[in-house]
């Protein structure tokens, strides 16, 4: 057992030692894995920055309601008399004896992303003075909230960072009317970040949406009061096709729905750029094989076995593909990680900023996929040092 | 024995080894031909340069006044103007069953988008006709398995009736064949005035106004008086030919152009180097075997010529496999139900060829020029 190991050692000292004459192809196995993997990496760290926003910004004692079977907000239609009788549920907290509530309405502006100069969707939502309190970690950091009644709006930092078309001060002509940016807010990693917020009434009579809401907002005493509320929804027949929603549930379901194209991204390049990776390490141990055939074959002949032969490749594959998945996790920390962008996110169909974010699950899958092509790249070449017949290779 | 031969049989000379590289790049060429076509096709499906679309300044998720398109319909420059709404329909599950509804104006939209639809005169009659009345796209009747003269029942994902039922029953009298490039794949059409009678909320609003022009010449006159025309109202529009209005909804997705550029970018460099690497030791392997070939009387020019041939065939057959396997995978993909329309861009073919003739050169240059300056007596004493 130890003479086998000794013999592996030997033979990928070997083969390390002489990496360097073959130093272009290495280096190309090297780069191809890096690539693969920094293309793997792109596109779930966009997926993974995406649904930790979504996801980040529920909390589990606030419920939301919507139309039931809407799936996305835009979608949803809520009546102020459906509103009112939800505002006398159980469960509900009460301030100065009023529940703390925010019937809502999203309606899509236009504005203009920086980097590219092209028109995107935004989201302006109309809320209740409620609606700020009903967010958590919201804070005003530039002028004020806007007063109720009045034709004002507050922008949300992230959305700002990316678009341009609503900076703080400036004035914007909406169906025939003058609105004002009075403030700038911030909530990071949060999707709120990336809205516009005005008072409901206000949105409602200037969009021709008299008494129409799309989500309703209330803070429960606990997260516990979620499922009393919920069913005493369900048993009223006045509240018949509305869906109660926990905050956190309402938007873990919406970053699984948004962050799937980029899954499949992911692993369609990814896998598919390992797959020509796979083919230059191949091609690449092959080589390092054929070059080293007479000194494998003076070792055979001095009692090396064909398992140290097959290992020793083996190994070389691995250190090369892992050093690619290094040099791949390297080349995305440096480039992307924590970089912000945009998207629109097809559930609410308007334009979400988020940072592109590597965790550390997401570090550990890609060196996993980079040591999987460094296995298959070295199996079959390992195989062939292992059964090289080492007189005709001396004689060759 | 030409040079054509030897190169073909230097190719092949190490099967494993050029089986290997031939994918790697086509593994490239099909990343760039796939996904450039993906790309293209989100904002190139049927379009027509005299068609233009006038939607809500604000966004087209706005709605406009049912006035508007009287008023455009009469204009100037303006040939004939349909107008469409969302209905956000679904069969059975909001999820699954996912469709798009489209509330047409039927005489008006077959005359705007006659080139897709090619239906019998028959089966438009029947869909003048009736106010219930639907039509489908093949593919979408082939998946629920609608039967023409059939009642489907279909929900609204915004939308409820009156009496409080987010159902309606719709008769399918006929479906829309979706030949390769159709714009209609996913498309299920019903009647406004229908839609318009039966919904709680939104009534007498449409959603979008697509209309032709007299000519393309005229677009940017008609564009213009368009926009001006309802300007400073509460409903003020925006005024786009429709491969603008396809590319700028795209654009919100993302920098795609961007993306394509760094994800096809990592690509080549990738297999260029492989290839490279592979063909500089492939040739380095044969030097004394162009010892041999020049003492035979082979000029260093013919030797020139067949590394650089068989770099390039390399190229040329690993480019055409991937765009073959590109055309495959978007014909497959394309025929998933929801789908967009999905064809291999047309530029895509000469880019291909003219990216493998760059390969091919790049990787092929430094050997043959290497082997074009060996001398006879360096070759053969080389070991």
């Amino acid at each position: 057992m130890t003479s086998l190991l000794n013999q592996i050692a030997t033979i990928t000292a070997l083969n390390l030692r002489t990496i360097p004459q073959r130093g272009w192809m290495s280096i190309a196995t090297v780069m191809a894995v890096a690539l693969a993997t920094l293309v793997l990496l792109f596109f779930l760290a966009l997926s993974n920055g995406l649904s930790k926003t979504v996801e980040g910004s529920g909390a589990d004692d606030i419920a939301i309601v919507l139309r039931e079977g809407s799936n996305a907000e835009l979608n949803s239609v809520v009546s102020k008399d459906q509103l009112n009788i939800l505002a006398t549920g159980p469960g509900l907290r009460r301030r100065d004896g009023a529940p703390v509530v925010s019937g809502e309405l999203l309606v899509i502006v236009d504005g203009i992303k920086r980097s590219t100069g092209t028109a995107a969707n935004m989201p302006f939502r109309g809320i209740s003075a409620d609606g700020i309190s009903l967010r958590k970690g919201v804070t005003i950091t530039e002028g004020r909230m806007f007063a109720p009644g009045t034709n004002e709006i507050v922008v949300g930092a992230g959305l700002l960072r990316e678009f341009a078309g609503f900076e703080f001060g400036k004035s914007i002509r909406l169906r025939g009317s003058e609105w004002t940016v009075v403030g700038v807010f911030e909530a990071p990693g949060t999707v709120f970040e990336s809205e516009l917020w005005a008072d409901i009434a206000v949105t409602q009579s200037l969009f021709d949406r008299p008494n129409i809401f799309q989500t309703m907002r209330f803070a429960l005493n606990s997260a516990a009061d979620l499922a009393t509320f919920r069913e005493w929804a369900k048993a009223d027949a006045r509240l018949k096709g509305l869906e109660v929603l926990s905050e956190r549930e309402f938007y873990a379901k919406q970053a699984s729905q948004s962050s799937g194209i980029f899954m499949i991204a992911a692993w369609g390049l990814g896998l598919t750029m390992a797959v020509g990776a796979l083919a230059g390490a191949m091609n690449a141990m092959y080589s390092s094989v054929a070059a080293r055939a007479s000194e494998i074959a003076t070792l055979r002949i001095i009692g090396f076995s064909g398992v140290a032969a097959f290992v020793g490749t083996l190994i070389e594959a691995l250190i090369l593909s892992a050093l690619g998945g290094l040099v791949g996790l390297i080349l995305a920390f440096v480039f992307f990680h924590g970089r912000t962008t945009s998207t629109l996110a097809n559930s609410s169909f308007t334009q979400l900023v988020f940072k592109f974010d590597l965790s550390p699950s997401l570090v550990a899958s890609a060196i996993v996929f980079a040591l999987v092509i460094g296995f298959l790249g070295g199996l079959f070449p390992g195989v062939r040092a292992a059964r090289q017949r080492p007189l005709l290779e001396l004689a060759g | 024995m030409n040079e054509l031969f030897l190169v073909r049989k230097n190719l092949f000379r190490k099967p494993v080894r050029t089986v290997l590289l031939l994918v790697s790049i086509l593994i490239a060429f099909l990343i760039y031909a796939f996904m450039t076509s993906l790309v293209t096709s989100m904002s190139d499906f049927n379009t027509k340069p005299t068609r233009l679309i006038t939607l809500s300044k604000i966004n087209f998720t706005e709605t406009l006044p049912i006035a508007h398109y009287d008023k455009i319909s009469r204009m100037e420059g303006v040939a004939v103007a349909t107008h469409m709404n969302w209905f956000g329909g679904y069969y059975q599950d909001p999820v699954k069953g996912f469709m798009p509804v489209f509330a047409v104006d039927p005489e008006t939209y077959f005359e705007v988008y006659k080139e897709d639809l090619p239906l019998s005169e028959e089966v438009k009659a029947a869909f003048f006709k009736e106010r219930t009345a639907m039509l489908a796209a093949e593919p979408v009747a082939r998946r629920w398995g609608w039967k023409v003269g059939q009642k489907v029942p279909l929900n609204s994902n915004i939308f409820t009736q009156a009496d409080g039922s987010r159902v309606w029953d719709f008769t399918l009298v006929g479906t829309i064949p979706t030949p390769p490039g159709s714009s209609q794949t996913g498309s299920v059409l019903i009647h406004y005035d229908y839609f318009n009678e039966t919904i709680d909320i939104g009534r007498d609003r449409i959603g979008w106004i697509p209309f032709l022009s007299t000519s393309a010449e005229a677009n940017d006159k008609v564009i213009a008086a368009i926009d001006q025309r309802f300007a400073n109202s509460a409903d003020e529009t925006r005024t786009n030919d429709e491969a603008t209005f396809n590319k700028s909804f795209a654009a919100q997705l993302g920098n795609l152009a961007l993306v394509l550029a760094l994800v096809v970018g990592a690509a080549f460099i990738a297999i260029l180097l492989i290839v490279g690497t592979t063909m500089t030791l492939a040739i380095r392997e044969r030097t004394k075997e162009f010892g041999v070939m020049k003492t035979l009387g082979f000029s260093s020019g013919s030797i020139l010529r067949m590394v650089l041939g068989e770099s390039l065939l390399l190229a040329f057959l690993g480019a055409a496999l991937g765009v073959l396997l590109a055309v495959g995978l978007l014909a497959a993909a394309g025929s998933m139900p929801g789908a967009p329309p999905l064809h291999l861009a047309t530029p895509v073919l000469w880019q291909s060829a003219l990216m493998a003739a760059g390969l091919g050169l790049v990787t092929g240059v430094l050997p043959a020029l290497a082997a074009y300056r060996l001398s006879i007596v360096d070759a053969l004493s080389r070991k």
